[in-house]
């Protein structure tokens, strides 16, 4: 029961996709009348030179003489392509938009601004290595993915290309990332001793890490907004900080949430003292979740943050606060147990990518 | 948390530069760059001093990081003995 409930939200994952509209830069078009936008539906997962393919067909008539290298652009910014496709959605759609209105380019690239990609085999370079960087924190090595075989990596990236959950989820076995173990629910579920030691062995043993890999992309806003639709555009990436860092599962007699990991993974922002030193104690922990009812009523965000009575838009500190915190589309609650999103919600690459804007009211450097 | 901030950013990393495979060995091997320097900024230093526009740069023989990621998250997650250990190869060394 718990097994496909948890194959449910993977399969959702997998199954997303964003409705892309997509538009060939005036400075492009060669023909009259300029060639119609092209309609495609990007997997969530996915990437976007992956969609070239698809994309060219459309556009190629119209082309200037030349070399292509083709990247695209929202609003005039250049989107990196080693994001994943929803990442890059839920980042800068701040109201999702539908569709998405993309602007494609096959000439020009601006190197000052990404990094070059010659074709597939440039984002498969890149998703190699970003699931060896997570097999790093997982095991402190990246022995499984390196030593696959060429056969079973052809699949693993034929898996993720096509979204064939199946195929990925048989070779990625072989990767031995194991499922992070949920030690509260362990708890919960053993009455006698003897069965809460075994679940606290299961919990310290090999196959359950406790460092999950995480990629934060983080916008710290000085302006106040109340609605979605009225916070500020990216014009550069210099305002998004990326940051790398794993989420330390720790054992504090109670279910280590979203929340919890929120503050542990940007104490710059959330933390005191204290927790900024990597220490954060029971109090502390307690204290943010305390529901701030006054701020809860001022966000009216989503539908789903104005019709929850829950701590939405709870204060992690005096001074920050979480305006959108924005997982494979979804705004999950900030008491959610971090290991669900871990498993459930993860990137093929076996990083969970949080998208969160932070209203700060001065400027932090992170 | 100002003050925390401004002495986080103002911190720097080692990195120590191991040349792979046949790729020239630099004079000075470790250098010191500042943690909220992107990864590309090291990279960029090894193109210069080996005039090379295609290299292959890793983390301790493993892997290789996104080039936005920063020196201090790196030195962080995979960093020991007070450096972070960065191969280069003038070839693929670790597919």
């Amino acid at each position: 029961m718990e097994r496909d409930s948890k194959k449910e939200a993977r399969n959702y994952v997998w199954e997303g996709a964003i409705p892309l509209q997509i538009h060939l830069h005036q400075s492009e078009v060669t023909t009259l009348p300029s060639p119609p936008p092209a309609l495609i539906l990007a997997p969530r997962i996915g990437y976007l030179p992956l969609l070239v393919p698809q994309v060219k067909p459309f556009f190629s008539s119209a082309l200037p003489p030349g070399v292509d290298t083709v990247w695209f652009d929202y609003k005039g910014l250049p989107l990196k392509w080693y994001i994943p496709t929803g990442v890059l959605f839920d980042l800068l759609c701040a109201e999702p938009e539908r569709p998405w209105n993309l602007t494609v380019h096959f000439r020009g690239y601006p190197a000052n601004i990404l990094t070059p990609c010659e074709n597939e085999d440039s984002v498969k370079w890149s998703y190699i290595n970003s699931l060896k960087e997570a097999a790093y924190i997982f095991h402190g090595n990246c022995k499984n993915v390196m030593n696959m075989s060429q056969a079973d990596q052809f699949e693993l990236w034929q898996s993720v290309m096509n979204g064939n959950l199946e195929s990925y989820l048989r070779v990625s076995s072989k990767l031995k990332f194991g499922i992070f173990g949920d030690t509260f629910s362990l708890r919960l579920n053993s009455s006698s001793v003897k069965s809460r030691e075994r679940a606290e062995l299961d919990a310290a043993g090999t196959v359950t890490s406790g460092r999950i890999p995480v990629r934060l992309y983080v916008w710290s806003i000085q302006e106040d907004f109340d609605n979605l639709e009225d916070a500020p555009s990216f014009d550069s990436w210099d305002k998004i900080s990326y940051i790398n860092r794993p989420a330390e599962i720790r054992e504090e007699g109670k279910c280590f949430s979203l929340g919890d990991a929120m503050k542990m993974l940007l104490p710059e922002i959330f933390g005191d003292k204290a927790s900024a030193s990597g220490d954060i104690s029971k109090t502390e922990v307690e204290d943010y979740l305390k529901l701030n009812p006054e701020e809860a009523s001022n966000i009216e965000g989503t539908k789903v943050m104005a019709e929850s009575k829950d701590v939405e838009s709870c204060n992690l500190s005096k001074s920050a606060e979480i305006k959108l915190l924005r997982i494979q589309g979804i705004e999950p609650k900030l008491e959610i147990p971090f290991t669900w999103l871990a498993n459930n919600l993860m990137n093929p690459d076996h990083f969970l990518h949080i998208c969160v804007y932070v209203k700060v009211p001065e400027l932090t450097t992170i | 948390m100002a003050s925390e901030s401004q002495a986080n950013a103002a911190r720097k990393v080692v990195v120590h530069l191991r040349a792979t495979g046949d790729a020239p060995i630099l004079k000075q091997s470790k250098f010191k760059i500042g943690g909220t320097d992107k990864f590309a900024k090291v990279i960029d230093f090894l193109r210069r001093q080996l005039h090379r526009e295609t290299l292959f740069v890793y983390i301790n023989s493993a892997f290789s990081p996104n080039p936005d990621e920063l020196v201090n998250d790196l030195y962080n997650n995979f960093g020991f003995d007070g450096k972070l250990v960065v191969n280069y190869a003038s070839s693929m060394a670790w597919g």
